[in-house]
Order: structure tokens, then sequence, then C-alpha cells
């Protein structure tokens, strides 16, 4: 694959700085997020998880599945600030 | 690499600082980190680098010598750490009650020479627009400013690696080594390895390493809860904390909402150089758990759309928590164990781990390469709570 395709579209991450990042130390999805902010976007990682962590596979040799995706945390998508904390505060 | 002449136990911001300011020294350097660099508290932090927040007195005086030497790191590091000099920081007050507690506490903040004022709300929103003017007045502190902690401890630990440090990563610390009362080494998930001096940077897992050489600290997780908003254009430059951050930091005993005092709940908002706002925050008790809640986001939710209002059409796109390492009396442990020579401690900074890493690692350096520090530590030694227990007076 071309090292110049962009992985994560949220931020623009091209597939080679994910291998820089891998390089530098990251062997999960979210050391390469910390490094190279893949999948820190607005669609935090729905698109670019499994791609990340097939070039994590690739470039390290650990199997697929045994590769941290990235920790979930809520929202599962994006919500407004009004709409848990606008109420009571008019 | 053979026999390292320094084991750094952690790769956070902390170990990372030490890390660099020793090989900087000539010293050869074994970093070992559980997981990843940033994986624990400095990948889950806000970017204050701020005088405001700081305690008066002792930490103050850390503070000024840390933030100082933020003015050359990205050029030092050779990577840019996103620092933002001077672009202020601000804590708006909603009641006289906090005011006069802020302004108490901004007499002792500058009596070690910082520049750091109350304003009042007409003035507060003439720097920044955005922000409620219904509120009583605020703290303002010109000079404060704002980092990357990614950025910050992955130059650390970069320069350091250039400078011929070696990290090993995915590796657990499972026992200090110890012989005659020395320490020798450590045993780890993936070997043994030996080194005369060894440095625990763990943050919040630091009385676990420490427990492993058979000495005490009083560290204990605390937790905090942040959110992150979609980008947006230019919202505020300022890091502001609403007053109740240094009301709950310095005198928690003046907060009545028990709600309030058990999440430590209070707004911290900054925005971030690729336009998303971070905000916060709570300080929890909760063990080593570093979950979200339901409740710590709608306490800071509400807090949020109460000093900007226009943030309630904003989106939040994550939520995330990181353990900030709690100490009893709100200071850094730094410095050598009596019960074990050879085995360093550099953890317990609570909120402040970013702002405080320069001359964490500076002046630990320093002490494990030469016995001296070019400012003392002996208020920050690790023996300062067994005194306090056996009951000793200073």
């Amino acid at each position: 694959m071309d090292n110049d395709v962009i992985i994560c579209r949220c931020q623009e991450v091209t597939r080679q700085e994910i291998v820089d990042a891998i390089r530098d130390g990251a062997t999960t999805v979210d050391g390469v997020k910390r490094r190279v902010r893949a999948g820190m976007g607005l669609c935090q990682g729905k698109t670019c998880e499994r791609l990340v962590m097939k070039i994590i596979a690739e470039e390290t040799g650990i199997p697929m599945e045994e590769i941290l995706p990235q920790k979930k945390r809520m929202p599962v998508r994006p919500v407004k600030i009004g709409v848990i904390g606008g109420q009571t505060d008019e | 690499m053979s026999k390292p002449d320094i084991i750094v136990i952690g790769g956070g911001v902390i170990g990372s600082s030490i890390t660099y300011y020793l090989s900087k020294m000539g010293k050869r350097v074994l970093m070992i980190e559980r997981r990843d660099n940033c994986s624990g508290s400095a990948g889950a932090s806000d970017g204050v680098v701020g005088y405001h927040t700081k305690k008066p007195g002792l930490q103050m005086e850390l503070a000024i010598q840390s933030i100082a030497m933020f003015d050359d790191l990205s050029q030092e590091l050779g990577m840019d750490v996103e620092y933002r000099k001077n672009c202020g920081g601000m804590q708006p007050a909603e009641t006289e009650l906090e005011w006069k507690i802020l302004s108490d506490i901004v007499k002792e903040q500058r009596k070690s020479g910082v520049d750091i004022y109350m304003i009042s709300m007409k003035e507060a929103c003439k720097i920044e627009p955005q922000l409620n003017p219904d509120l009583y007045g605020a703290l303002y502190s010109p000079t404060s400013g704002k980092v990357n902690p990614l950025k910050l401890t992955f130059a650390y630990i970069r320069a350091a690696k250039r400078l011929g440090a070696e990290v090993l990563y995915n590796t657990e610390v499972t026992k200090v080594l110890v012989k005659m009362n020395r320490v020798m080494g450590v045993e780890t998930t993936k070997g043994t390895y030996y080194a005369d001096q060894i440095i625990d940077a763990a943050g919040s897992w630091a009385a676990e390493v420490a427990a492993m050489a058979g000495e005490d600290l009083p560290i204990r997780p605390r937790k905090g809860q942040l959110f992150i908003t979609e980008p947006l254009g230019h919202f505020m430059d300022v890091t502001l904390q609403c007053a109740r951050y240094n009301v709950i930091k310095f005198k928690p005993e003046a907060v009545g909402d028990k709600a309030v005092l058990r999440m430590g709940a209070s707004l911290s908002i900054e925005q971030l150089k690729e336009g998303g706002l971070i905000i916060g925050s709570t300080r929890e008790f909760a063990g080593f758990d570093r979950e979200n809640t339901l409740e710590a986001m709608e306490a800071t939710m509400k807090r949020a759309v109460r000093f900007f209002p226009a943030l309630r059409d904003v989106n939040i796109i994550r939520a995330f928590a990181g353990l900030r390492p709690f100490t009893p009396d709100g200071l850094p442990i730094l410095g050598e164990s009596e019960k074990v020579p050879g085995f360093f401690v550099a953890a317990g900074h609570e909120g402040d781990g970013i702002a405080l890493a320069p001359i964490t690692g500076k002046l630990m350096a320093q002490l494990v390469t030469e016995g001296k520090t070019s400012y003392p530590l002996d208020a920050f030694s690790p023996a300062r709570f067994r005194k306090l227990s056996e009951g000793s007076i200073e």
C-alpha cells in the first residue's frame, strides 16, 4: 500500500505517520493515536481503527487478534453539551 | 544495553523528563514501562502550565523554576511541544465568598513574585468575550501558559533515546531487588535488569512500586474525568478554571455541597491547537478505576454552560479519565529513600505533573548523579510522612 494514503480521514493521518508511530514503540491503537492523532477526530476511530490494527500487525508481526483496539468511551456519538448540562443553569 | 547506570520505572511525563536530563548528563538510562509512554496519566491530562493553580509556597517556587524551562524546550528537545507562553490563566468566581477565598490565595501566591491579580467581570469579558458576564469577578494570571502533554512526554523520551537511553515497553516490574539494604536491580516480566540506582516515577502506581522496595508512600490515585468537544474556530485563549477549582484544591473545607466535594467537580477548560476544547474535571477517590460516569459528565457540562453559555450547542465527542497521584500534603515526593539507599522516588504531583515535569527531571537528575541539587528538596523527601506519623516536630 502507498504510504501517502490517508488512513485516518478526520485527522488526515497518512500510513507513513502510522508506521513511524509504530517504529517509535506503539503496539496498540491507543499508542498510535497518542503519537499521531489517528482516531482522535469526529468519528473517534470508527473508520480507521481496523486499518490501524492491520498496519500494526504488518509492521510488528503481532497477530491481529492480539492487538488492543482503542479504549471505548462515551459518548457513542457526538452529543450537544446543552443536552447533558444545559437545562438547569439557564 | 549492558548494565545501565540508572533504571527509571514509568514512562509518563515525569519518568520521560528524568530520563532525558539524566541522559543529557551522560548517564546510561534504562526506562521500564508497563505499557507505553503516555498510557497512564500523561496521556489523560489537560495542558495547564500555570502559576495560578499552584499552592502558595514550595509548590509555587518549584512551578516558577519549571515554567521558566518551558521557554526553550521545543528547541532543546528538537520537537514542537506546542507550548503557548502567556496565553493566560483565569478563574472566575461565582460568589463574594469565592472571590474572598481566591483573593486570600492570590495574596499568598504573590509573595513568590508572580503576576496574579483579581479583575472585574468587565475586564474578564474583554479578555475572553465568550465568558458569561453574569459572574462575580475573576483571578487573572497573564503569564500562565499551556502545553500539549502528549507532545511534551514524547519529545522528552525521543530526545533521551537520541542521547542513548533505552526503553522497554510492555514490561512490568514485578520485584525490586534489594541486597544489604541497597537496591541491585529489578525483576520484570521480560527478565532481570541490574542498576545501582532506581527511580520510581510510576505516578499513581508509585506506591505499589515502592512497596516492592520496602518503602511506604502515601500516594493514592485520584480520578479526573475530562471531555473533548468537536473542533471549533478560535474560541478562547486562556486556560480557565472556575474558582471552585482552587477552593477544592487548597481549601476543601470551604466547599458546602457534599456531592461536589466527593466528585471534586470543578470546571477546567482550554482550547487545543486542533480547535477542540478539553473540559474537565473531577478529583475523585475511586481506586484505580478509570471509567467515565454520567454523573461527572453532567456536573462538568452544567458548569461549562454556566461559564460559557455558547457551549450549549457544541458537541462532546469523547470522554476520558486519568489518575492523578495524590499526596496528603499536596506536594510531590522527590528524593532518595532513607530505608533503601539507591531507591529514589519522583511521584505524587497530582494535577501538576505536566507543569512540574521539567524541574522535576532536572533536579532528580542532579540528585541521582551528584547527590545534591540546585534547589533544596528536603521538604519533598519521602521521609517527611514517616516523621509526621511518628509525631516528631520538624
